[in-house]
């Protein structure tokens, strides 16, 4: 039976995803759990897996390919008919292009690069519709039909675009002088991660809409160290590690509690601060392909072990590329800790919608042994002002001093 | 000395496809060259096809239905025939569409060359001219030179009594006895044309069936009034020898399973289809590439291997047809002009102009066994069709193949008067997906032969109440 793989929704308010690896051809044999796309929204990047055992019949999308929830990504003989039907004809397979041999198809001369909108055989569209979308450059087979019975439709395409320019609005707005850097020496290009592309984009336009201010200041954390290492021991009986992060993680939701400013965010006409009921923490993860921010859910919630294991686990997948979309959303109030590397202070960027980041350095002992914890709050001065944003540091250094309500919280 | 100019487009042939072409191109902003090797415009559809043989047909088409009447109680005299105003007639018509066609180049400002052009180079043409030969560089060529009639080898040569298709319409005469070789669209419809205009005609075909690409379901009708019309039909049969006998009679030997028979003929109409005309333009000097069946290849935007130079039309390739080349004409020259067309048509419409028409476009049940695509299909026989009765129509039939998961259609095949007309609903729902019941609940005129469309839609999804179709 042929059995089409469509794109899983990706969760909350992902509608679209861009296709950055095929990671299987057609003829190929997979099995369920196969990875057979991988994806890049935003932030995550994602693994499509095959959904079912069999061969891969078609592929109908290719890389680079803006694509929707429910969309059909390539269909997959699947092994159950496969028994049933052996004697199918002979399968002529056609070489694969290789790198080189795509490339030159693709800078054939003329006036004809823009025609490469593929096939729209079995693709439910009208000509006219078939000739716009040639116009507009879309690869009718990524496109799904909201038209009745699914028709492609002008207005689908109309959709299409719009989604792929609020996409592209996000690239920086000023473009670099193109300088040729090899006249004073040898130079080397690395091309930007998909992911490191995006977080410039929305560094830059946080950077740029955003009033910034930093607040520095230092919290005084011995009893709260030796506090840990404590724990840390007893946890490590049961293989859970715990740093000092959670414990900066369940200070900060204490504080917003008492803040609730800082867990807002302003809406979109500017007139008015939305503020949350609930503490959803993104910490910042340094990964190989760039920055990516899982959150913790309900973070006031959870004690330092839950917290800790979930650190554990977000982080490692993080690394791997294995977040889902969902764990990359719906953050209230970011942490960006450099703790284990080292400076003093320094001046993070707000994660819009957040309306404020924490900075974390590397503690260290000062000429009275006293271990100190520097950190920078920066915020979004149009919503907070100095007096909250000092408040507030002032409280979160208060927290840190004493072990007073970590002990309360810690049973385990 | 030779004159050497350049040109930004150069279209080579100025029939239906190399017009249309020419003109696309011109009013998409470019400077534009229309090259023919004759002084008329409009090419073989025009001057020596489809609409000589159209307006010859509708003559036929008349005789034929009056004769008809005298069964509804209406009785004429015998036709007398002025063959000369016939004659007159057909070119009247054709002299009056070349030069519509002329005027239009005109108001484009379409510069039209009469002479015979080929390739130099990848670049470059020659075009040689009544008085001269100059030398044309371009940009971008599109070539449509076309077609024509394929002979068969061994015949004698430029005898009198064997016609072609082109020699055919000239209408010299009314042979008493005439012999048409081939038994596809242009044998079917010029032989009708005789018959009809006194020839008692013979039909000789190779393969066991008339139109072999057609579903013979739809084929059946026309046949059965062929055989009425005809002296004889003769399938699964070879002309081996094409003999001058005296008074330019020809013998024609003709085999097949039942052995073989010399007939004497006054003459002989050659129609087993057509040949591009490749080699009258000196490709070699090129780099475009040509099939084993020498037509030009070309990609979905008409171009051929070298990239500025396109081809449209019967020497792209199968099937020979005008309106196909209209369309490829067009694709052709707005690519030329760096607009993103391609040639993406689902359904190449064929039509038989005989009484009763032929039509049929998307997938025949023909292909779709021998591709093994699984179809279902939704047929209407115009017995049932109150307005198809009245006008003596009751052999045609109307006939829709639906994908049997999406019900979306997937080809058409009428038989009947006016069936090439109905047929564009037809190629309309392939092309917009249009299924079984967007059809049958599309409201048709009540009574026509178009409706026998909806009714056929209708028959497939069960709603139909013009039939009775017993439940399964």
């Amino acid at each position: 039976m042929i059995k089409d793989l469509t794109l899983p929704d990706l969760g909350e308010g992902i509608d679209g995803a861009e296709v950055s690896e095929i990671t299987v051809s057609v003829g190929d044999r997979v099995t369920a759990e196969d990875t057979v796309l991988v994806l890049e929204s935003d932030k995550a990047s994602m693994e499509i897996p095959a959904e079912a055992t069999g061969e891969i019949q078609k592929i109908l999308v290719s890389v680079g390919d803006l694509i929707k929830t429910g969309q059909k990504l390539l269909t997959i003989d699947s092994v159950d008919s496969k028994t049933k039907e052996k004697e199918t004809p002979l399968k002529i397979e056609k070489p694969r292009e290789t790198k080189e041999e795509k490339k030159k198809k693709e800078k054939e001369p003329l006036e004809l690069e823009t025609l490469k909108t593929g096939s729209t055989e079995n693709v439910f569209a009208s000509p006219g519709v078939r000739r716009l979308a040639r116009e507009l450059n879309i690869n009718l087979q990524i496109i799904k039909g909201t038209g009745v019975k699914g028709r492609i439709t002008k207005d689908d395409l109309n959709g299409y675009i719009k989604l792929k320019m609020m996409m592209v609005s996000a690239g920086p707005s000023q473009s670099q002088p193109d300088i040729d850097f090899s006249q004073w020496g040898e130079t080397e290009v690395q091309k930007l991660t998909k992911i490191q592309k995006i977080t410039g984009q929305r560094l830059q336009r946080a950077w740029q809409n955003i009033p910034h201010v930093t607040q520095f200041d230092e919290a005084d954390i011995t009893s709260l160290d030796s506090f840990r290492k404590k724990l840390k021991k007893k946890a490590e009986r049961k293989g859970i590690k715990v740093t000092f992060l959670p414990f900066l993680i369940k200070a900060i939701t204490k504080t917003l509690k008492e803040f609730p400013v800082f867990n807002s965010s302003l809406d979109s006409s500017g007139q008015n601060l939305v503020l949350k009921n609930y503490i959803n923490i993104g910490v910042a993860v340094d990964t190989s392909a760039g920055l990516i921010v899982p959150v913790i859910k309900e973070a006031d919630n959870k004690s330092i072990i839950e917290l800790s294991e979930e650190l554990t686990d977000l982080s490692a997948r993080a690394r791997k590329k294995r977040l889902k979309p969902k764990e990359l959303m719906g953050g209230t109030f970011t942490i960006s800790s450099l703790g284990g590397i080292g400076g003093r202070f320094f001046t993070p960027i707000v994660n819009p919608p957040e309306v404020a980041i924490l900075g974390v350095s590397r503690s260290f002992l000062d000429n009275m042994s006293v271990l100190k914890l520097p950190f920078s709050l920066s915020y979004d001065h149009r919503v907070i002002d100095g007096a909250a944003a000092a408040s507030f540091t002032t409280k979160l250094s208060e927290i840190l001093f004493s072990t007073a309500f970590f002990e309360d919280k810690e049973y385990e | 000395m030779n004159k050497t100019s350049h040109v930004d487009i150069v279209v080579l042939g100025a029939g239906p496809g190399g017009y249309a072409s020419a003109f696309r191109a011109a009013d998409l902003g470019k400077k534009v060259v229309l090259i023919d090797r004759d002084a008329e415009l409009g090419g073989v559809c025009l001057n020596r096809g489809c609409i000589p043989s159209k307006a010859l047909l509708h003559i036929s088409k008349v005789i034929e239905e009056a004769s008809a009447l005298s069964k509804m109680g209406v009785t004429f005299n015998e036709p007398s025939i002025d063959l000369e105003v016939v004659r007159k007639h057909k070119n009247r018509i054709v002299k009056q569409l070349n030069g519509g066609i002329a005027k239009m180049a005109q108001a484009r400002k379409v510069e039209t060359k009469q002479g015979l052009a080929t390739f130099l180079s990848n670049k470059e043409l020659s075009v040689k001219t009544e008085n001269q030969t100059e030398v044309i560089t371009f940009n971008k060529c599109i070539i449509a030179t076309g077609s024509s009639s394929l002979m068969i080898p061994g015949f004698p040569k430029n005898h009198p009594s064997i016609l072609t298709s082109k020699t055919a319409l000239d209408l010299i005469d009314i042979p008493k006895n005439l012999l048409v070789i081939g038994g596809g669209v242009i044998g079917l419809e010029l032989g009708q044309v005789y018959a009809a205009l006194g020839s008692s005609v013979s039909i000789v075909e190779f393969l066991p069936n008339l139109v072999p690409g057609a579903d013979p379901d739809i084929i059946k009708p026309l046949e059965r009034k062929l055989k009425k019309q005809f002296e004889s039909i003769m399938l699964s049969s070879k002309v081996i020898k094409v003999e001058p006998q005296q008074g330019n009679n020809l013998e024609v030997t003709i085999e097949n399973d039942k052995g073989v028979k010399k007939n004497l003929y006054n003459k002989v109409l050659v129609a087993v289809g057509r040949k591009p005309n490749t080699n009258l333009l000196n490709l070699d000097a090129t780099e475009i590439k040509v099939d084993d069946a020498g037509f030009i290849e070309v990609d979905v935007y008409q171009r051929t291997s070298v990239k500025n130079i396109f081809a449209i039309g019967d020497i792209a390739g199968n099937p020979m047809l005008a309106h196909k080349a209209t369309h490829e004409g067009k694709v052709a020259a707005e690519v030329a002009s760096g607009h993103p067309a391609a040639m993406d048509s689902r359904a190449i419409p064929s039509v038989i102009y005989t009484d009763p028409e032929v039509a049929w476009a998307g997938l025949t049940e023909i292909e779709a066994k021998k591709r093994e695509i699984p179809y279902e299909k939704g047929e209407f026989p115009w017995a049932a069709s109150g307005r198809a009765i009245a006008v003596g129509a009751n052999q045609g039939k109307t006939k829709i193949l639906f994908d049997p998961n999406t019900k979306q259609t997937l080809g058409v095949g009428i038989v009947g008067p006016s069936a090439g007309d109905i047929i564009s609903e037809g190629v309309l729902a392939i092309e917009m997906g249009a299924d079984a019941s967007d059809i049958g609940l599309t409201v048709h005129p009540h009574p026509t032969l178009g409706e026998t469309f909806g009714l056929a839609a209708e028959a497939y999804e069960g709603t139909i109440t013009d039939l009775y179709v017993s439940k399964k």
